[in-house]
């Protein structure tokens, strides 16, 4: 796709505007000003998204990185980070070695990256070049019937069906196995982060184990008694 | 038919259309939840600027817009000025995908729609931008360097994280019966009549995820009895304590444009959007049913208001997830059986 008008300058604005959120969320000395770039990062790619014609991927993206992850992330932050304004400012680069190391790291990523794009862009457009032609040849063929968005930019497309569609159909296993993980993880924090007390003083503890820890710890009989 | 800047043009005027009749509609309801809470509590309520007090809102912005604009010492100085844009932003944001009613012919103009932006996932964006505004909130409290608004956006914000899983997955049941997030559509699939007499509406079959909907909606735009951020008996204000003059109205606009969205959504998603009888044939009365069924709702909120009291914030989290969350997911789960059988 070549990028020309007002699509480059949205291009062009929108991914400077997502590097530079990128960086500063690594420089930014307060944690809180940290997860703020973070999100305008993450909303600019949403940006870039819709440049791509990939509206349901931008929305999803909003609905689940910005509306959720990183609110979630704020929480965590502003709790616990109440008193870090008190203590002073500390500088951003601390030792010498950690930044070397972390420069040079980068710079090796980064031209991994760009070599393997090359690579892998070269050998797409060896193999499938009339594969891609005969796509983008029906594509535009489907534009053309689809009705005209109200804004007369661009058309109402199909591609939320789509997308739907082959996730459920040829994708459901990977999908499930996906919600199981996630659901591991979920019950596996819970677990984590519940402790003996707590479950105790919600009167939600097997009388079994809760005889143990009274046994371990002679406080909780306290709050089983509460209960009662 | 136009050129590209008749276009634009065209796109502007309807923009600000919209933009003006929905901040008079959030202005006068300002206005009438002072009367109608008058009415209900045996008292007067505003009705000295004009007649009837219809002047009042306009008294109000004179006195925020004149009023000391007042910033805490200790504050994060951007990100206090950034929350209240983020909040009314978030808010308005969501003004564009609404159709106000079915396609019109003017004189001149010739057809036009009644909706500023219409696209395939109009519904996705409705919830996205809807949960960005947590962060108007949410920053608010936390810049505010006041451990009184820290607490009320806290809260907060845990209160719209926990409300929004049930509000998203109480319209999922409308989404499996249409097919489709075009809200245009969706409104479309609702007219005509089942038995000749009865509206296609998704409330009839929908009946469980409306009512989930609702009481989601209500916790989600900070209203009684779910205004837990700004019980004053416990909090001061909540997270708009530091903030004053045109800052803190901006917040309070956002809270009520919000209320004006949920209820758009609702009349969109459950009430048949501008469908009502004779639309067919005048297809402008399709505004005014829109506007009928978006007062009914913003008059029920000013009821709510007038007669509930305020839950506690452990019954308020105890009812969102384990009440609702799992009221909606039957909901789903009936919607998409009944689908995969054909019923719809």
């Amino acid at each position: 796709m070549v990028l020309n008008g007002w699509e480059a300058v949205f291009f062009w604005v929108f991914s400077v505007a997502a590097l530079v959120a990128g960086l500063l969320t690594i420089m930014a000395r307060n944690a809180v000003h940290s997860a703020l770039f973070l999100i305008s990062s993450l909303v600019s790619v949403a940006a870039l998204f819709i440049l791509l014609g990939a509206e349901f991927i931008a929305g999803v993206q909003i609905l689940v990185y910005v509306g959720g992850v990183m609110v979630l992330f704020l929480f965590v932050i502003m709790l616990v980070n109440v008193g870090a304004e008190e203590r002073g400012r500390e500088p951003i680069f601390n030792h010498t070695a950690q930044v070397t190391a972390a420069v040079i790291f980068g710079l090796l990523l980064a031209g991994g990256l760009v070599y393997a794009l090359n690579q892998g862009y070269k050998g797409m457009q060896a193999s499938d070049r009339d594969k891609i032609a005969a796509i983008t040849d029906r594509r535009e063929a489907e534009q053309q019937n689809m009705p005209s968005a109200a804004t007369g930019t661009f058309r109402i497309t199909k591609d939320t069906e789509r997308v739907g569609g082959s996730l459920y159909r040829y994708a459901s296993l990977p999908f499930e196995i996906a919600s199981v993980l996630l659901l591991v993880a979920i019950i596996g924090s819970v677990m984590l982060a519940r402790t003996v007390k707590q479950e105790a003083s919600a009167d939600d503890v097997d009388p079994e184990v809760l005889k143990e820890a009274i046994a371990a710890e002679p406080e909780l009989a306290k709050l089983e008694s509460a209960n009662e | 038919m136009y050129g590209p800047i008749v276009e634009v043009i065209l796109k502007l005027v309807a923009i600000t259309v919209a933009f003006t009749a929905i901040l008079m509609i959030v202005a006068y309801t300002v206005l009438a939840e002072r009367r109608v809470l008058g009415f209900i509590q045996g008292r007067l309520g505003p009705n000295r600027v004009g007649p009837f007090g219809l002047l009042q809102p306009f008294a109000d912005l004179l006195k925020f817009i004149l009023k000391e604009d007042i910033v805490p010492d200790k504050s994060t100085r951007f990100v206090y000025f950034l929350a209240p844009v983020i909040a009314i932003m978030c808010a308005l944001m969501t003004m564009i995908v609404y159709p106000f009613g079915p396609n019109i012919t003017l004189p001149w103009i010739g057809n036009i729609q009644l909706v500023i932006a219409r696209f395939d996932v109009a519904l996705l964006y409705v919830l996205g931008i809807t949960s960005v505004g947590v962060y108007g909130i949410a920053l608010a409290g936390w810049s505010s360097n006041n451990k009184y608004s820290l607490m009320g956006g806290l809260r907060s914000s845990a209160q719209l994280i926990s409300y929004e899983l049930s509000l998203g997955l109480s319209l999922v049941g409308v989404i499996l019966m249409s097919g489709t997030l075009d809200l245009y559509r969706i409104v479309e699939l609702q007219s005509g009549y089942v038995w000749g007499f009865i509206p296609r509406w998704n409330v009839g079959p929908q009946f469980l995820g409306f009512i989930v909907y609702l009481t989601s909606a209500i916790a989600e735009t900070n209203r009684v009895p779910f205004d837990l951020p700004e019980a004053e008996t416990e909090l001061v204000a909540g997270f708009h304590t530091e903030y004053s003059a045109m800052k803190f109205a901006l917040f309070f606009m956002a809270e009520y444009v919000n209320m004006l969205t949920v209820s758009m959504l609702a009349t969109t998603l459950f009430l048949g959007g501008w469908n009502g009888p004779f639309v067919q044939s005048f297809p402008i009365l399709g505004v005014f049913y829109f506007l009928i069924k978006i007062i009914f709702f913003l008059f029920l909120y000013i009821w709510l208001r007038g007669t509930l009291p305020r839950f506690r914030f452990d019954q308020l989290m105890s009812f969102g997830w384990k009440f609702l969350l799992p009221v909606a997911i039957l909901n789903i789960i009936l919607t998409a059986t009944l689908a995969f059988f054909g019923v719809f």
